[in-house]
Protein backbone atom coordinates (compact mmCIF):
# COMPACT_ATOMS: atom_id res chain seq x y z
CA UNK A 1 0.00 0.00 0.00
CA UNK A 2 2.33 2.25 1.35
CA UNK A 3 5.05 1.30 -1.80
CA UNK A 4 1.54 1.96 -4.33
CA UNK A 5 1.37 5.55 -2.61
CA UNK A 6 5.24 6.15 -3.22
CA UNK A 7 5.17 5.07 -7.11
CA UNK A 8 2.38 7.34 -7.44
CA UNK A 9 4.19 10.07 -5.79
CA UNK A 10 6.64 9.20 -8.15
CA UNK A 11 5.27 9.24 -11.43
CA UNK A 12 3.71 12.54 -10.14
CA UNK A 13 7.00 14.27 -9.86
CA UNK A 14 8.50 12.79 -12.89
CA UNK A 15 5.62 13.84 -14.56
CA UNK A 16 6.20 17.52 -13.06
CA UNK A 17 9.77 17.59 -13.89
CA UNK A 18 9.75 15.83 -17.73
CA UNK A 19 6.31 18.10 -18.43
CA UNK A 20 8.22 21.47 -18.09
CA UNK A 21 10.98 23.48 -20.60
CA UNK A 22 11.26 26.08 -17.93
CA UNK A 23 14.09 29.25 -18.27
CA UNK A 24 16.10 28.28 -15.11
CA UNK A 25 14.99 25.88 -12.55
CA UNK A 26 12.81 28.20 -10.37
CA UNK A 27 11.49 30.11 -13.70
CA UNK A 28 9.35 29.19 -15.94
CA UNK A 29 8.39 32.33 -17.70
CA UNK A 30 8.64 36.21 -17.30
CA UNK A 31 6.30 38.83 -17.14
CA UNK A 32 7.41 42.48 -17.92
CA UNK A 33 5.82 45.82 -19.15
CA UNK A 34 7.62 48.18 -21.82
CA UNK A 35 5.57 51.53 -22.70
CA UNK A 36 2.91 50.11 -21.07
CA UNK A 37 2.18 46.85 -22.63
CA UNK A 38 3.05 43.93 -21.15
CA UNK A 39 4.80 40.22 -22.78
CA UNK A 40 5.45 37.22 -21.29
CA UNK A 41 8.40 35.19 -22.26
CA UNK A 42 8.69 31.45 -22.07
CA UNK A 43 10.60 28.47 -23.95
CA UNK A 44 8.33 26.45 -26.43
CA UNK A 45 7.12 23.32 -24.79
CA UNK A 46 6.47 19.60 -25.90
CA UNK A 47 9.31 17.08 -26.69
CA UNK A 48 10.16 17.31 -30.48
CA UNK A 49 10.13 20.81 -31.68
CA UNK A 50 12.96 21.63 -33.81
CA UNK A 51 13.84 25.06 -35.42
CA UNK A 52 13.22 25.38 -39.58
CA UNK A 53 12.63 28.32 -40.51
CA UNK A 54 15.28 31.01 -42.00
CA UNK A 55 16.86 31.38 -38.74
CA UNK A 56 18.49 27.55 -39.01
CA UNK A 57 20.12 28.47 -42.03
CA UNK A 58 23.60 27.88 -41.23
CA UNK A 59 25.79 29.55 -44.16
CA UNK A 60 25.40 33.08 -44.79
CA UNK A 61 27.46 34.32 -47.42
CA UNK A 62 30.20 37.03 -46.98
CA UNK A 63 30.68 39.51 -47.42
CA UNK A 64 28.82 40.95 -45.47
CA UNK A 65 28.62 37.99 -43.24
CA UNK A 66 31.22 37.05 -40.81
CA UNK A 67 31.01 35.37 -37.62
CA UNK A 68 31.15 38.37 -35.05
CA UNK A 69 33.76 38.17 -32.56
CA UNK A 70 32.40 37.68 -28.83
CA UNK A 71 33.08 41.31 -27.24
CA UNK A 72 32.15 44.18 -29.43
CA UNK A 73 34.71 46.28 -27.13
CA UNK A 74 36.67 45.62 -23.45
CA UNK A 75 33.76 48.13 -21.60
CA UNK A 76 30.66 46.85 -23.94
CA UNK A 77 29.20 44.07 -21.64
CA UNK A 78 27.87 40.93 -24.04
CA UNK A 79 24.56 39.62 -22.91
CA UNK A 80 23.21 36.37 -22.95
CA UNK A 81 19.29 35.37 -23.19
CA UNK A 82 19.15 35.81 -19.09
CA UNK A 83 20.68 38.62 -18.62
CA UNK A 84 18.25 40.10 -21.74
CA UNK A 85 15.70 38.46 -19.38
CA UNK A 86 16.92 40.38 -16.26
CA UNK A 87 17.21 43.48 -18.25
CA UNK A 88 13.77 43.91 -19.90
CA UNK A 89 12.18 42.68 -16.16
CA UNK A 90 14.04 45.39 -13.93
CA UNK A 91 13.50 47.85 -16.84
CA UNK A 92 17.12 48.39 -16.98
CA UNK A 93 17.16 50.51 -20.34
CA UNK A 94 15.62 50.51 -24.06
CA UNK A 95 15.99 47.23 -25.65
CA UNK A 96 16.66 47.61 -29.42
CA UNK A 97 16.55 45.63 -32.33
CA UNK A 98 18.94 46.78 -34.31
CA UNK A 99 17.75 45.19 -37.88
CA UNK A 100 15.76 47.14 -40.67
CA UNK A 101 12.53 47.31 -39.98
CA UNK A 102 11.56 44.44 -42.62
CA UNK A 103 13.09 42.41 -40.39
CA UNK A 104 11.61 43.47 -37.31
CA UNK A 105 8.29 43.24 -38.45
CA UNK A 106 8.21 39.83 -39.61
CA UNK A 107 9.56 38.65 -36.39
CA UNK A 108 11.30 40.29 -32.89
CA UNK A 109 11.86 39.49 -29.40
CA UNK A 110 9.12 40.51 -26.90
CA UNK A 111 9.86 44.21 -25.73
CA UNK A 112 12.19 45.38 -28.00
CA UNK A 113 12.02 48.83 -30.10
CA UNK A 114 13.07 48.96 -33.59
CA UNK A 115 15.93 51.03 -34.54
CA UNK A 116 17.47 50.44 -37.42
CA UNK A 117 21.47 50.43 -37.06
CA UNK A 118 22.24 52.84 -40.23
CA UNK A 119 20.38 55.66 -38.23
CA UNK A 120 23.55 55.85 -35.76
CA UNK A 121 25.46 55.43 -38.63
CA UNK A 122 25.47 59.06 -39.92
CA UNK A 123 25.03 62.77 -38.55
CA UNK A 124 21.37 63.04 -39.61
CA UNK A 125 18.22 65.32 -37.70
CA UNK A 126 17.09 61.38 -37.51
CA UNK A 127 19.56 60.11 -35.13
CA UNK A 128 19.69 63.51 -33.95
CA UNK A 129 16.13 63.12 -32.62
CA UNK A 130 16.73 59.49 -31.19
CA UNK A 131 19.65 60.31 -29.19
CA UNK A 132 17.66 63.18 -27.86
CA UNK A 133 14.73 60.45 -27.40
CA UNK A 134 17.20 58.26 -25.58
CA UNK A 135 18.07 60.94 -22.85
CA UNK A 136 21.52 62.62 -24.79
CA UNK A 137 21.73 66.52 -25.11
CA UNK A 138 23.41 68.38 -27.59
CA UNK A 139 25.19 71.42 -27.51
CA UNK A 140 26.43 72.87 -30.79
CA UNK A 141 28.46 69.64 -31.81
CA UNK A 142 29.46 67.99 -28.47
CA UNK A 143 26.98 65.56 -27.36
CA UNK A 144 26.58 64.93 -23.72
CA UNK A 145 25.34 61.42 -22.64
CA UNK A 146 25.18 61.47 -18.98
CA UNK A 147 21.65 61.16 -18.51
CA UNK A 148 21.51 58.92 -21.35
CA UNK A 149 19.63 55.55 -20.59
CA UNK A 150 21.24 52.29 -21.16
CA UNK A 151 21.00 50.35 -24.49
CA UNK A 152 20.77 46.76 -25.17
CA UNK A 153 21.29 45.24 -28.78
CA UNK A 154 20.50 42.84 -30.53
CA UNK A 155 20.03 41.92 -34.08
CA UNK A 156 19.81 38.37 -36.26
CA UNK A 157 22.74 36.14 -34.85
CA UNK A 158 26.25 35.65 -33.93
CA UNK A 159 27.07 36.12 -37.79
CA UNK A 160 24.81 39.67 -37.99
CA UNK A 161 27.10 42.65 -37.76
CA UNK A 162 24.66 45.22 -37.68
CA UNK A 163 24.18 45.72 -34.02
CA UNK A 164 28.17 45.28 -33.25
CA UNK A 165 27.97 48.37 -36.37
CA UNK A 166 25.67 50.39 -34.35
CA UNK A 167 27.41 50.18 -31.29
CA UNK A 168 30.92 51.07 -32.72
CA UNK A 169 29.31 54.15 -34.53
CA UNK A 170 27.69 55.21 -31.28
CA UNK A 171 30.73 54.89 -29.12
CA UNK A 172 32.52 57.47 -31.74
CA UNK A 173 30.29 59.93 -30.94
CA UNK A 174 31.22 59.42 -27.16
CA UNK A 175 28.04 56.99 -26.13
CA UNK A 176 29.68 55.51 -22.92
CA UNK A 177 30.45 51.86 -23.59
CA UNK A 178 29.47 50.88 -20.06
CA UNK A 179 25.87 52.29 -21.20
CA UNK A 180 25.44 49.71 -23.65
CA UNK A 181 25.11 45.76 -23.70
CA UNK A 182 25.33 43.51 -27.03
CA UNK A 183 22.86 40.83 -27.09
CA UNK A 184 25.25 38.93 -29.26
CA UNK A 185 23.27 35.41 -29.66
CA UNK A 186 20.72 37.42 -30.97
CA UNK A 187 16.72 36.05 -32.59
CA UNK A 188 18.69 33.13 -33.69
CA UNK A 189 20.04 32.22 -30.46
CA UNK A 190 16.93 33.50 -28.39
CA UNK A 191 14.46 30.60 -30.59
CA UNK A 192 17.67 28.19 -30.57
CA UNK A 193 17.49 28.10 -26.48
CA UNK A 194 13.42 27.72 -27.35
CA UNK A 195 12.36 31.11 -26.31
CA UNK A 196 9.36 32.65 -28.14
CA UNK A 197 9.22 35.33 -30.54
CA UNK A 198 6.44 37.92 -31.53
CA UNK A 199 5.29 37.69 -35.01
CA UNK A 200 3.66 41.02 -36.21
CA UNK A 201 -0.10 39.37 -35.65
CA UNK A 202 0.87 39.71 -31.92
CA UNK A 203 1.02 35.78 -31.99
CA UNK A 204 3.99 34.39 -30.75
CA UNK A 205 5.83 31.36 -32.70
CA UNK B 1 50.53 13.97 -66.51
CA UNK B 2 51.48 13.06 -63.31
CA UNK B 3 52.87 16.59 -63.06
CA UNK B 4 49.55 17.95 -64.44
CA UNK B 5 48.02 16.03 -61.37
CA UNK B 6 50.83 17.58 -58.94
CA UNK B 7 50.29 21.16 -60.13
CA UNK B 8 46.76 21.09 -59.61
CA UNK B 9 46.45 19.55 -56.64
CA UNK B 10 48.96 21.75 -55.30
CA UNK B 11 47.18 24.95 -56.81
CA UNK B 12 43.75 23.31 -55.24
CA UNK B 13 45.59 23.35 -51.84
CA UNK B 14 47.55 26.89 -52.64
CA UNK B 15 44.22 28.26 -53.07
CA UNK B 16 42.30 26.42 -50.88
CA UNK B 17 39.94 29.00 -48.82
CA UNK B 18 40.71 31.84 -50.60
CA UNK B 19 37.62 31.74 -52.77
CA UNK B 20 35.26 30.92 -49.87
CA UNK B 21 31.79 31.96 -50.04
CA UNK B 22 31.04 31.60 -46.96
CA UNK B 23 33.68 32.94 -44.31
CA UNK B 24 34.39 32.77 -40.84
CA UNK B 25 35.86 36.30 -40.07
CA UNK B 26 37.06 38.62 -42.83
CA UNK B 27 40.53 37.17 -42.79
CA UNK B 28 40.23 33.90 -41.76
CA UNK B 29 38.64 31.22 -44.04
CA UNK B 30 40.22 28.21 -42.75
CA UNK B 31 42.38 26.38 -40.09
CA UNK B 32 43.97 23.66 -40.42
CA UNK B 33 44.32 21.19 -37.43
CA UNK B 34 44.98 17.80 -36.43
CA UNK B 35 42.11 15.55 -34.94
CA UNK B 36 43.53 12.49 -33.47
CA UNK B 37 46.38 12.39 -35.57
CA UNK B 38 44.62 13.02 -38.53
CA UNK B 39 44.65 16.45 -40.45
CA UNK B 40 41.11 18.44 -40.91
CA UNK B 41 40.47 22.00 -42.27
CA UNK B 42 38.05 23.65 -39.71
CA UNK B 43 36.32 26.05 -42.14
CA UNK B 44 32.04 26.35 -42.60
CA UNK B 45 29.30 25.16 -45.06
CA UNK B 46 29.62 26.78 -48.11
CA UNK B 47 26.52 25.92 -49.37
CA UNK B 48 24.27 28.96 -48.29
CA UNK B 49 21.18 26.90 -48.66
CA UNK B 50 22.22 24.43 -46.25
CA UNK B 51 19.76 24.31 -42.37
CA UNK B 52 20.54 22.99 -39.52
CA UNK B 53 18.76 19.35 -38.71
CA UNK B 54 18.99 16.95 -36.61
CA UNK B 55 19.09 16.82 -32.71
CA UNK B 56 20.94 20.34 -32.33
CA UNK B 57 17.91 21.93 -34.58
CA UNK B 58 15.75 20.99 -31.42
CA UNK B 59 14.48 23.83 -29.28
CA UNK B 60 12.31 22.01 -26.88
CA UNK B 61 14.61 20.87 -23.82
CA UNK B 62 13.45 20.07 -20.54
CA UNK B 63 14.40 22.27 -17.51
CA UNK B 64 14.99 21.66 -14.69
CA UNK B 65 18.19 20.01 -16.71
CA UNK B 66 18.97 21.50 -19.68
CA UNK B 67 18.19 25.17 -18.54
CA UNK B 68 19.49 28.14 -20.08
CA UNK B 69 23.13 28.93 -18.46
CA UNK B 70 23.73 32.65 -17.80
CA UNK B 71 26.52 34.47 -20.56
CA UNK B 72 29.24 34.01 -17.25
CA UNK B 73 30.33 31.41 -15.33
CA UNK B 74 31.70 33.36 -12.30
CA UNK B 75 35.01 32.86 -10.86
CA UNK B 76 37.10 34.89 -12.80
CA UNK B 77 36.43 32.68 -16.23
CA UNK B 78 35.93 34.15 -19.38
CA UNK B 79 33.50 33.32 -21.65
CA UNK B 80 34.25 32.94 -25.54
CA UNK B 81 32.94 32.58 -29.00
CA UNK B 82 33.22 31.08 -32.19
CA UNK B 83 36.04 33.02 -33.34
CA UNK B 84 37.81 32.75 -30.25
CA UNK B 85 37.66 29.65 -30.20
CA UNK B 86 39.00 29.31 -33.87
CA UNK B 87 41.58 31.81 -33.16
CA UNK B 88 42.59 28.92 -29.94
CA UNK B 89 42.86 26.64 -31.93
CA UNK B 90 45.22 27.94 -34.60
CA UNK B 91 47.30 29.87 -31.96
CA UNK B 92 47.54 27.65 -29.02
CA UNK B 93 46.30 24.43 -29.87
CA UNK B 94 48.32 23.85 -33.18
CA UNK B 95 51.20 24.74 -31.02
CA UNK B 96 50.62 22.80 -27.98
CA UNK B 97 49.95 25.66 -25.87
CA UNK B 98 46.50 25.05 -25.55
CA UNK B 99 43.77 22.48 -25.09
CA UNK B 100 40.31 22.49 -26.49
CA UNK B 101 38.19 20.37 -24.23
CA UNK B 102 34.75 18.71 -25.12
CA UNK B 103 32.76 18.27 -21.69
CA UNK B 104 29.94 15.79 -22.88
CA UNK B 105 29.60 12.15 -22.29
CA UNK B 106 32.28 9.78 -24.11
CA UNK B 107 29.59 8.96 -26.86
CA UNK B 108 28.76 12.02 -27.73
CA UNK B 109 31.98 12.45 -28.26
CA UNK B 110 32.88 9.97 -30.75
CA UNK B 111 30.09 10.49 -32.14
CA UNK B 112 31.00 13.95 -33.08
CA UNK B 113 32.27 16.77 -32.02
CA UNK B 114 34.71 19.67 -32.73
CA UNK B 115 38.08 19.16 -34.52
CA UNK B 116 41.32 19.19 -32.54
CA UNK B 117 39.34 18.95 -29.23
CA UNK B 118 39.51 15.97 -27.14
CA UNK B 119 37.22 14.35 -24.55
CA UNK B 120 37.33 15.48 -20.60
CA UNK B 121 33.76 14.07 -19.32
CA UNK B 122 32.06 16.10 -17.22
CA UNK B 123 31.61 12.54 -15.06
CA UNK B 124 34.87 12.58 -13.85
CA UNK B 125 34.13 15.91 -11.74
CA UNK B 126 33.95 13.70 -8.65
CA UNK B 127 37.20 12.12 -9.16
CA UNK B 128 40.04 14.00 -7.36
CA UNK B 129 42.92 11.01 -8.80
CA UNK B 130 41.28 11.35 -11.97
CA UNK B 131 41.38 14.99 -12.12
CA UNK B 132 44.82 15.03 -10.91
CA UNK B 133 46.40 13.02 -13.61
CA UNK B 134 44.57 14.92 -15.79
CA UNK B 135 46.57 18.26 -14.37
CA UNK B 136 49.54 16.83 -15.31
CA UNK B 137 49.29 15.71 -18.22
CA UNK B 138 47.84 19.68 -19.12
CA UNK B 139 51.08 20.43 -17.57
CA UNK B 140 50.39 21.09 -13.70
CA UNK B 141 53.30 20.39 -11.67
CA UNK B 142 53.77 19.63 -8.12
CA UNK B 143 55.99 21.87 -5.93
CA UNK B 144 58.08 19.98 -3.07
CA UNK B 145 55.55 21.15 -0.70
CA UNK B 146 52.66 19.19 -2.69
CA UNK B 147 51.34 22.33 -3.71
CA UNK B 148 49.80 22.57 -7.45
CA UNK B 149 52.51 24.57 -9.58
CA UNK B 150 50.79 26.09 -12.20
CA UNK B 151 53.17 28.37 -14.34
CA UNK B 152 53.72 25.73 -17.17
CA UNK B 153 49.75 24.77 -17.38
CA UNK B 154 48.29 25.07 -20.65
CA UNK B 155 45.07 27.45 -21.23
CA UNK B 156 42.10 24.93 -21.61
CA UNK B 157 38.61 25.59 -23.22
CA UNK B 158 35.36 23.82 -21.91
CA UNK B 159 31.76 23.23 -24.36
CA UNK B 160 29.58 21.24 -24.32
CA UNK B 161 26.17 20.35 -26.02
CA UNK B 162 25.00 24.47 -25.96
CA UNK B 163 23.88 27.30 -24.36
CA UNK B 164 21.01 25.19 -22.28
CA UNK B 165 23.69 22.77 -21.46
CA UNK B 166 25.52 22.80 -17.35
CA UNK B 167 27.88 20.08 -18.29
CA UNK B 168 31.15 22.90 -18.48
CA UNK B 169 30.24 24.45 -15.46
CA UNK B 170 30.41 20.90 -13.53
CA UNK B 171 33.39 20.09 -15.41
CA UNK B 172 35.14 23.46 -14.49
CA UNK B 173 34.43 24.33 -10.94
CA UNK B 174 36.04 20.59 -10.35
CA UNK B 175 39.21 22.26 -11.73
CA UNK B 176 39.04 24.96 -9.57
CA UNK B 177 38.22 23.47 -7.00
CA UNK B 178 41.11 21.05 -7.23
CA UNK B 179 43.62 24.32 -8.14
CA UNK B 180 43.67 24.94 -12.01
CA UNK B 181 44.00 28.81 -12.24
CA UNK B 182 40.84 30.27 -13.27
CA UNK B 183 42.93 32.82 -15.89
CA UNK B 184 43.98 29.63 -17.66
CA UNK B 185 40.45 28.61 -18.18
CA UNK B 186 37.98 29.85 -21.07
CA UNK B 187 34.50 29.21 -21.21
CA UNK B 188 32.53 28.22 -24.73
CA UNK B 189 28.62 28.93 -23.68
CA UNK B 190 27.51 28.42 -27.44
CA UNK B 191 28.86 24.84 -27.49
CA UNK B 192 28.50 22.30 -29.71
CA UNK B 193 24.50 23.63 -30.79
CA UNK B 194 26.31 26.99 -31.97
CA UNK B 195 29.24 25.59 -33.47
CA UNK B 196 27.03 23.39 -35.63
CA UNK B 197 24.51 26.49 -36.32
CA UNK B 198 27.27 28.17 -37.84
CA UNK B 199 28.11 25.61 -40.28
CA UNK B 200 31.37 25.07 -38.60
CA UNK B 201 33.22 21.69 -39.65
CA UNK B 202 32.52 19.02 -37.13
CA UNK B 203 34.05 15.48 -37.25
CA UNK B 204 32.05 12.16 -37.25
CA UNK B 205 33.26 8.56 -36.37
CA UNK B 206 30.73 6.17 -37.50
Amino acid sequence: MRLKRLAVLFLTLTFFVTAENNITPDKSSATFSVNGKSYTIERVQGDNVYLTNEFSLTSRPSPPFFIQPFKVSDNVETYGELEVIDFLEKERGVFVDARLTSWFQKSNIAGSVNIPFKIFLSDTPQRDKTLKDLGATKNGDSWNFSKVKTILLYCNGAWCGQSPTAIKALMKIGFPEEKMKYYRGGIQSWQLVGLTVNTPNGASK
Amino acid sequence: MKLLITIICLATFLSAGKYDKVKITEELSQVLVYHKGKAVKIHRIQDVKNHLTGSYAKISRPCPDKCIQPISIGNGIETIGEVEVVEFVKNQVNHHKGVLVDARPKNMYAQETIPAAINIPFTISNNNVAIKSIFEILGMTINPDSSWDSSKALDVVVYCNGPWCEKSKTLIDAFLREGYPAKKIFYYRGGFQMWKSLGLTTVKTK
